[in-house]
Formats: C-alpha cells, sequence, structure tokens
C-alpha cells in the first residue's frame, strides 16, 4: 500500500507539463494557422490537439492531487533555472500546496469542459484556429498563474492571460467596436502587469529572490518595503480580478466568442487576483493598512457591482457584473485574512459561473425579457442614471488618463516638426543641403560674416590687381562651393579625409 | 583550427562579394551572388559562434596585424560574449533583408547589392573591431553605402534629402567621436582596446574621462538616438526603402558603440555621470513610446518604438551591472530580429500596397493573415511579452535598473504600458476594421519564401524566449568583466 504514494510522488517532477501541454497546444495551432489550415478537413486536428492538451493537464493535476491526498501536499518543488543573472535569478519551480492543486484541477476541468464546448461552438467560424491558439494560449497561462513556485512564472502566466483575452474580446476584427474594447481591456490590466512586475523588481533588490515562500511568508521586516511589495501586487490582482478602480474593463470585455467569456470573465480569469491575494495573503496580512485597504476595495466594489447590475439590460453584462460583486466579496475576505472562505468562495463560485455563462445564449428564450431594475432604485433617479452609467469610471479615466497622453502625444509630435526640425534642419528646407537648421544656417551666417569682411578687405585696399585676382579666386571659390554642395563631391571629401587618417 | 581567421574571412566575404556585385553592376547575376555571399557569411558568423567558448570572458578569435605603423594603428578583431551574438544576427538580417527586398531594384540592382554587402561588412567590422580607429574607420565605413542606398533608391525627394541630412549628421557626429578616441588614444597608450580595457580605470586621468565621455556621448547619441538628436530616425524610415531602415533601426550601432567604447574607456567620469546616462535613456524611452502613439504611418509607429527601445537599452547600461548589461545586449538582438523583421515585412506591405498610411489601411488581417500573425509577433517581441525574446531582455534591465535609478525604473514601467499601446492602437487601426475595397482588398499574402525568411526570425524570437539561458549565459563572463571595469 505504501507504494502507491511513493509511485505518485514520482508525478511531481513532471509537474511542468501542466501548462506546457497547452502552451504547446496554442503553438501548434498557431502555426497551423500561419501555414493557411482552414476549412471543415482542417478543424479535427486542431480540436483533437487543444482537447488532449487540456486533458493530459487535467490527468496530469489529477494524479498529483490524488497523491497530494494519499502523502501530504510535495509544497515548494524545484525542477533547475529557466535564466539567470548575478543577484537576479529565476527559478523554474512550482507551488504545490492545497490552494494550487485544487484551483489547479478546478481551472484545467473548467478549461477541458470549455474547449470541448467550443469546438462544437465554433464550427465553421472563420477564426476557428485563431480561437485555438487563445484558449490553449490561456489555459497555459492560467495554470502556470496557479502552479507557479515564483513570481516571475506567475507574471509570465499574467500576461499570457492578458494577452489571451486582447485576442479573444478582439475575436470579430472587423468589428471596430470589438478591437477597441479589446485594446481598453488590455491596457487596463497592462497597469495592473506593471505593478506586478514593480513588485517583482524589489523582491529582487530587498530579498534577493520571488520565490513564492520567501516573498509571501513575511521574510521583509521593515514594514515600508513590505508594503511597498504588497502594494505592486496588489494593484496587480485588483485590475485582474476587475475590482475598482479598474472594474469598467469587464463591462467591455464580454465581445468575445461566449466560451471565451465564459473561462475569461466568469469563471477563471477574474479569478486570478484572488488567487494572488491568496497566495500572498502573509505580506498582506503583514501591513494592517493594505490589508484593509484590500478589504475596502472587494467590499466597495461589490457594491459596485451589484449596483451596477441591477441595470443591466443584457445577459453578459449582468453576469459580468454578479462576477465582480462575487470577487469583490473574495477579496473583503481577503483583505480579513479568511483565506480559506475566499478559496472556497472562488472554487465554488468558478463552477457555478462558467455554466451560466455557456448556458447564456439559451437565456434569451429561457428569459425572453430582461428584469425590471428594482423598484427602489428605479424610484431614486441620480442613483440610477449613476448606476446605468456605472458611476463615470470609464468617463473618468478617459479624461484623467487617456486623452493627456494622446495630447502628449501629439504635442510631442508637433515638438518633433516644428521646433527640433528646424533646429536641426528638415530635409527640404533651404536651397542647399547646409542651409537649414540651426547648424546650417549658422553656417550660412558665418560664411556671408567672411564674404563680407573679405569685400570691404578688397573694397578698402582699392589694389586694382589684388581685387582682379581676388575676384578670379572667389568665383573659383564659388564654383568650388558649388561643387562642395553636390552630394558627390561631399563624399570626395569624405574618402579624402579617410586617406588623410588612414 | 583554433587559429584559422575565421572572422578575417567574415569579414572579407561580404568586402569581396560587394567587389563582385559592382563588377556584375549591369548584369542579373548580382542577385544570386549577394544571396550566396550572404548565405555564406552567416555561416562564417554561425562558425565563430560555434568556435567561441562561452565560459571565457576575454576576447577570442582575435586577429592582429600592424596596419599603419606610424601612429601604431592595427588590423586587430576579435569578440567577446558581449559582441559575438550580433554578428550572426547582423548577418541573418542582411541575408534576410535581401531575400525579401525587390528583386532587381532599378536602376543597378548590381549597385544596389553590392552596397547592401559593403555596408554589411562595415557593420561586421564595427561589431568585431578591437582597435579604436579601426573601429572608426569601419563607423565611417557604414555611411557611405548607406547615403547612396537612401539616396539613389528612396522612396521619394523626402526620402532622398533625408539621405543628405542623415549623412551631414552622421558625420557631424564622427567628428567628437574621433577626438574621443584620439584622446583617450593619446593619454592611456594607443588604440589596442583590450590593452585599454586592461589597464587600471584611473590610469587616465580624469578630466581625460570626462572630455572622452561627453564626446562619445555626442558621437555615439546621433545614433544610438537620444532625444532630442533623433529626428533623422523617423524621416528616414518614412522616405528610405524599407529593407535599408530594418538595418538601420534593426542594428544597434549606437548603443553597441556607448558598451563598448564609452562606458568602459571612461569608467570613473561615467560613475560620476551615472544620472545623465540613465535620464538621457529615460528620456528616450518615454519621448519614443508616446510620440509613437500619435504616428499617423506604420513605419513612423516602429522608427519611433525604436527610439524607446533605443532608450531602455542605455538605462540597463546605466546600471553598470551584469543583469543589465546582460539585459542591454539581449535587447538589442531582440531589436535586431523584432525591429528589423517588422520593417521587413513592412516593405513588403509598401510593395503591395504603396502606402504603410494608417489613413488607407484597414482590415489587412482578412487579406494577408500570415503578414498580420507574424507583424504582431514581432511587435509583441518589441513590448516584451513572456515567450518572446523581449521578456527575459526588458525583465533583465528593469529589474537592473530599479536599485540603481529607481526613478528612471518606474518611467520605463510606464513606458511599459504606453509602448504597448503605441504598438497595438495602430496594429488594430491596419491590420483590423473592414477591409476596403482597392488595392488591399486584391493584394496577396506573404509568398512561400517570405513565409520562411518570417519563420526563422519568429522561431529565433520564440525559441530564444523560452530558452534565454542559451544567450544569457554565453555573454555572462564578458558583461561580469564589463561590470568589473565599472564598479
Amino acid at each position: 500500500m505504501s507504494a502507491l504514494p511513493e509511485m505518485l510522488a514520482a508525478w511531481v517532477p513532471l509537474v511542468w507539463l501542466a501548462p506546457a501541454l497547452p502552451l504547446a497546444a496554442a503553438l501548434f495551432v498557431a502555426v497551423r494557422a500561419l501555414r493557411g489550415a482552414a476549412g471543415d478537413a482542417a478543424e479535427p486536428a486542431t480540436a483533437a490537439v487543444s482537447r488532449g492538451a487540456a486533458l493530459g493537464a487535467l490527468l496530469l493535476l489529477f494524479v498529483l492531487g490524488v497523491g497530494a491526498a494519499a502523502a501530504g501536499a510535495p509544497g515548494q518543488v524545484a525542477l533547475g533555472e529557466w535564466f539567470a543573472a548575478p543577484d537576479v535569478a529565476v527559478p523554474f519551480s512550482f507551488m504545490l500546496d492545497t490552494p494550487a492543486l485544487g484551483v489547479g484541477l478546478l481551472v484545467a476541468f473548467v478549461g477541458w469542459a470549455t474547449i470541448g464546448f467550443s469546438v462544437n461552438y465554433l464550427h465553421r467560424e472563420p477564426g476557428f484556429h485563431r480561437f485555438f491558439v487563445g484558449m490553449n494560449l490561456f489555459l497555459g497561462g492560467m495554470l502556470l498563474i496557479v502552479l507557479a513556485g515564483n513570481a516571475v512564472l506567475a507574471f509570465v502566466g499574467w500576461e499570457l492571460c492578458g494577452f489571451a483575452s486582447w485576442l479573444l474580446i478582439g475575436f470579430a476584427d472587423e468589428r471596430p467596436q470589438a478591437t477597441g474594447n479589446a485594446l481598453f481591456a488590455f491596457l487596463a490590466n497592462r497597469i495592473g502587469d506593471a505593478g506586478f512586475l514593480l513588485a517583482i523588481g524589489l523582491a529582487y533588490w530587498w530579498l534577493g529572490s520571488v520565490e513564492w515562500p520567501e516573498l509571501a511568508g513575511g521574510s521583509v521586516s521593515e514594514t515600508v518595503k513590505a508594503r511597498m511589495l504588497a502594494l505592486g501586487l496588489v494593484v496587480a490582482a485588483l485590475a485582474k480580478s476587475a475590482q475598482l478602480p479598474f472594474t469598467p474593463w469587464i463591462g467591455r470585455a464580454l465581445e468575445g466568442p461566449t466560451p471565451s467569456s465564459a473561462v475569461f470573465y466568469g469563471s477563471l480569469m477574474v479569478h486570478a487576483g484572488v488567487f494572488l491575494l491568496i497566495r500572498i495573503d502573509p505580506l498582506v496580512q503583514q501591513v494592517p493598512d493594505m490589508a484593509a485597504a484590500v478589504a475596502l476595495a472587494g467590499a466597495a466594489s461589490a457594491l459596485y457591482g451589484w449596483l451596477c447590475g441591477r441595470t443591466a439590460s443584457d445577459v453578459k453584462t449582468a453576469l459580468a457584473f454578479a462576477t465582480v460583486t462575487q470577487a469583490g466579496l473574495m477579496v473583503l475576505a481577503c483583505g480579513l485574512g479568511w483565506t480559506t472562505l475566499a478559496a472556497w468562495h472562488l472554487a465554488l463560485h468558478a463552477l457555478w459561473r462558467g455554466y451560466q455563462f455557456l448556458l447564456s445564449p439559451s437565456y434569451l428564450q429561457l428569459a425572453p425579457r430582461p428584469a425590471p431594475p428594482p423598484a427602489w432604485l428605479a424610484g431614486r433617479a441620480l442613483l440610477y442614471t449613476a448606476a446605468l452609467q456605472r458611476f463615470w469610471l470609464e468617463s473618468l479615466a478617459r479624461v484623467l488618463l487617456l486623452r493627456p497622453t494622446l495630447s502628449l502625444g501629439r504635442d510631442v509630435r508637433a515638438l518633433d516638426e516644428r521646433v527640433i526640425e528646424r533646429l536641426v534642419g528638415a530635409p527640404g528646407d533651404g536651397d542647399g543641403p547646409v542651409d537649414a537648421g540651426l547648424a546650417g544656417r549658422a553656417l550660412a551666417r558665418l560664411a556671408e560674416a567672411m564674404q563680407r569682411f573679405e569685400t570691404r578687405l578688397v573694397l578698402q585696399g582699392g589694389g586694382g590687381g589684388a581685387l582682379h585676382l581676388l575676384r578670379r579666386a572667389g568665383e573659383a571659390l564659388k564654383a568650388l562651393e558649388a561643387l562642395l554642395e553636390q552630394p558627390r563631391y561631399l563624399m570626395l571629401m569624405v574618402m579624402a579625409t579617410f586617406v588623410v587618417i588612414l | 583550427m583554433a587559429d584559422f581567421p575565421i572572422l578575417g574571412l567574415l569579414l572579407a566575404l561580404p568586402f569581396a562579394g560587394a567587389a563582385g556585385c559592382l563588377l556584375l553592376a549591369r548584369k542579373d547575376g548580382a542577385r544570386g551572388l549577394a544571396l550566396a555571399v550572404a548565405a555564406a557569411t552567416l555561416l562564417a558568423a554561425l562558425a565563430a559562434v560555434a568556435l567561441f567558448d562561452p565560459a571565457r570572458g576575454d576576447f577570442q578569435l582575435v586577429e592582429k596585424r600592424l596596419w599603419v605603423p606610424g601612429i601604431g594603428v592595427h588590423y586587430h578583431v576579435g569578440v567577446d560574449g558581449l559582441s559575438l551574438f550580433f554578428l550572426p544576427a547582423t548577418a541573418l538580417l542582411f541575408a534576410a533583408a535581401m531575400l525579401a527586398g525587390a528583386r532587381a531594384p532599378r536602376p543597378a540592382p548590381g549597385l544596389y547589392y553590392g552596397l547592401l554587402l559593403a555596408l554589411e561588412g562595415a557593420t561586421l567590422g564595427v561589431f568585431c573591431a578591437l582597435d579604436t580607429l579601426l573601429f572608426f574607420v569601419f563607423w565611417e565605413l557604414t555611411l557611405l553605402p548607406l547615403y547612396f542606398l537612401i539616396g539613389l533608391w528612396g522612396l521619394d525627394a523626402a526620402g532622398r534629402a533625408a539621405a543628405v541630412r542623415y549623412f551631414l549628421i552622421m558625420l557631424a557626429g564622427g567628428v567628437p567621436l574621433l577626438f574621443a578616441l584620439l584622446l583617450v588614444g593619446a593619454h592611456g597608450g594607443g588604440f589596442d582596446l583590450p590593452a585599454l580595457l586592461a589597464a587600471d580605470p584611473a590610469a587616465l586621468p580624469y578630466g581625460v574621462q570626462l572630455a572622452a565621455l561627453l564626446l562619445f556621448l555626442v558621437g555615439f547619441g546621433v545614433k544610438v538616438p537620444f532625444v532630442p538628436l533623433h529626428t533623422w530616425l523617423p524621416s528616414l524610415a518614412l522616405g528610405a526603402p524599407a529593407t535599408v531602415t530594418a538595418l538601420l533601426v534593426g542594428l544597434k550601432l549606437g548603443a553597441y558603440g556607448l558598451l563598448r567604447l564609452a562606458l568602459p574607456l571612461s569608467p570613473l567620469a561615467v560613475r560620476d555621470l551615472h544620472w545623465l546616462l540613465a535620464g538621457l535613456g529615460t528620456v528616450a524611452i518615454l519621448y519614443g513610446a508616446v510620440a509613437a502613439l500619435a504616428q499617423s504611418n506604420l513605419r513612423g509607429v516602429l522608427a519611433y518604438g525604436g527610439v524607446s527601445h533605443a532608450g531602455l537599452a542605455v538605462l540597463g547600461l546605466a546600471s553598470f551591472s551584469v543583469a543589465g548589461a546582460q539585459g542591454a545586449v539581449l535587447l538589442m538582438l531582440t531589436l535586431t530580429l523584432a525591429t528589423g523583421g517588422g520593417f521587413l515585412l513592412l516593405g513588403g506591405l509598401q510593395r503591395r500596397l504603396g502606402t504603410c498610411d494608417l489613413a488607407a489601411l484597414s482590415g489587412l488581417r482578412q487579406r494577408l493573415p500570415r503578414l498580420a500573425g507574424c507583424f504582431l509577433l514581432f511587435g509583441l517581441a518589441g513590448i516584451g511579452l513572456p515567450g518572446t525574446i523581449g521578456f527575459p531582455a526588458e525583465f533583465l534591465i528593469i529589474v537592473a535598473a530599479l536599485p540603481e535609478h529607481a526613478g528612471a525604473a518606474l518611467a520605463a514601467l510606464f513606458g511599459m504600458v504606453v509602448g504597448a499601446a503605441a504598438f497595438l492602437a495602430p496594429y488594430r487601426a491596419a491590420f483590423f476594421g473592414p477591409l476596403r475595397a482597392g488595392p488591399a482588398a486584391e493584394a496577396d499574402d506573404l509568398t512561400q519564401r517570405e513565409l520562411a525568411a518570417a519563420l526563422v526570425f519568429a522561431a529565433l524570437i520564440v525559441g530564444f524566449g523560452l530558452w534565454p539561458a542559451g544567450l544569457l549565459e554565453t555573454i555572462r563572463p564578458a558583461a561580469e568583466a564589463w561590470a568589473a571595469r565599472l564598479s
């Protein structure tokens, strides 16, 4: 009987295959798509590889889960090094504790089920292969976030999920609105990514390590440093889980095909932030004000999602705001330190909401009319308008962030064209190649001044012969100048310079 | 085998090929000859990588002959981990540029290919010169072919005017560079780079170091380019043939000059002026990213993106750490693949549609899915998506910069957000949306040959993105020696 746990333990070093299989499938499908796979005949291979990869990850995690149940979770597993510089080692390590294995199993299951669903749902869609590139990338990235043993690998998964999300929100890329929303969601997430990367950099600086046990385990003694570290990760978590102030992106993220909406914004990706908060719980709890901020953000988001959800008039938006509400409650729990509650909530919510999202096209028949907003909300015009406008968060972001950046871009371009180009000399200005720009004009002034000096000298001298000679010399110089202005003679001069140097 | 002059062969091949193409000037064989020479050069560069011992941090494959006895100038070449990979990257980019460019560019195909090969030889020379004056000769030698390539094959009159301006600006930049090299040579005892690098950092008087550093910063700064010396780049990107732009933006000679000469030759001065270097880098990062947002042409977008990335590489160098140097070298290689490859694809787009103006482009993904897919991957490498080679590069630079220049690193993180927008927004405008009637609706996707070249770039981007250690470990010993000199 004791042989079984040992046998199962031998599988632990293979854990890297769980994220690697879907990623390899993504690469395979992407190469096929690039080489022009299309039509009915090309679909089964893509579908089989995607399904197989997801199933492989699921079975592997199942085996690991059974092993953990029989002999305890293996914990931190170091499999080597991904890449390294002095003081900046990126380990290839995985964290196989109870939350990771549990959520990992959940992710692999939902991913596998949804991929199976999508094979039929997307049959004969022109972007069939493109869709599966995105789904496989997402599944691999999500498993990487959950199973990673250090912050850098988790960040890799984090970014891959963000990119897959961009790819699938903009799936119907002939519609400008879809691709605009994709860009919006990607950029909102990218702000969180910057926070994540900042935390990683600080961890290297202050701790010399990014392994979760050291990073999250409260090994930073000073509160100031712990606060900075936690801040970066909390911003990343709030952005990914669509918590305030990042919530608006999720309202625009539902343009993709329904199965992708289900796993991204209903079931899995939106919970990645909550999972990260569970991971770094000791770090957050070390800084009470940060924990309070997390709880506050969660509570506010829950309220916000609930209010906005009351006014939603289509099923996907209603579901998305319901998700924000539930994720807000989980974040609230994380802020209060109740991570076990948050983890259970996460698992149950992920399953239920994923199912609801997959069902959502059928709601058109199940519920022919959306429920009217509740009477108490309908009666308060101001609150109703605010909820309908989602509290103008998006307009605020546009006014405060987007517009200034864009107009800065225009200013910079104008600066280039009107100031710097003029100083350096824009091509085509002036008559000759050198009569443009500050340097060119300075040279021209100098030449003029010298010429004036020369003429005056000659005139004052009054010597006929000298004047004559000088005039002829001047003409020769003029001719020479004209020649020199031509590029080929310029070149010759450079050659001559070379000869002198050499 | 160890004594075989592989670098000599590497340098001789393109110059010999250039001579051959010029002699063939009026015949049609130039393209075949040039491609064969480019392929042979690539093989020679790969052979140099194979012969290189990755465990050592010193210069290897060294060849040295006296050249000008009077002033002690040598033909002295060799590579270390910092410069090694630029050889195959350069050779690959040139081979791809010839393969992807127009088949027989009028008016003189022989001249065109001859100039390209001469440019390749000069560029390779810059990367392996170990005599500072030899470096300068190769540096200036890159200008001549570029001038003619842009002047004769520019897209329009503005492009040809841009060639004149580029030439004059670079020539002006060469003067401070030469002064700096002469200054260091006169006070440091010669032009032998390994000897200069082995000398005590304090051997050169501080004043000389300071003067040399400032001169270097101007001389290399126009090439990097630093803001506000950068305006030649976008105007060239808009006016020059895409092949040439790919070479200009893809090969980071300016940043290489800072890495190889400017910083190690003035170690004490640069330690005091680290803020200047980091500041110049940061300004370039932000300026390039923000300006790219406001571009109305895909070529302009890539050009300003190049300014931003070059700034990031300089920020990595300014940390004076091993990780920063490794990251900077990796980023320069990334740009050779990603920006260089991106410009080659835009060249294909320009040939098909006659424009890269965003106002004229829409929905190209539907008609040109392969081009769109490859261009997306190259752009993602530029914004440092994990899984591409850009990620380890930008990651190492930001992590290395944070303890040294926390503010600059924060700015780089901001640049990361804006940079993503600056690539994806124009990408959306050109490749997504409805497909309009016009040349775009009848354009053909990448040919098998173009696709093969693009897939080589893509494979390298993803391959080294997953396994960056393959490059980083070879760069490391030389980067350690480099950082030791600066700290």
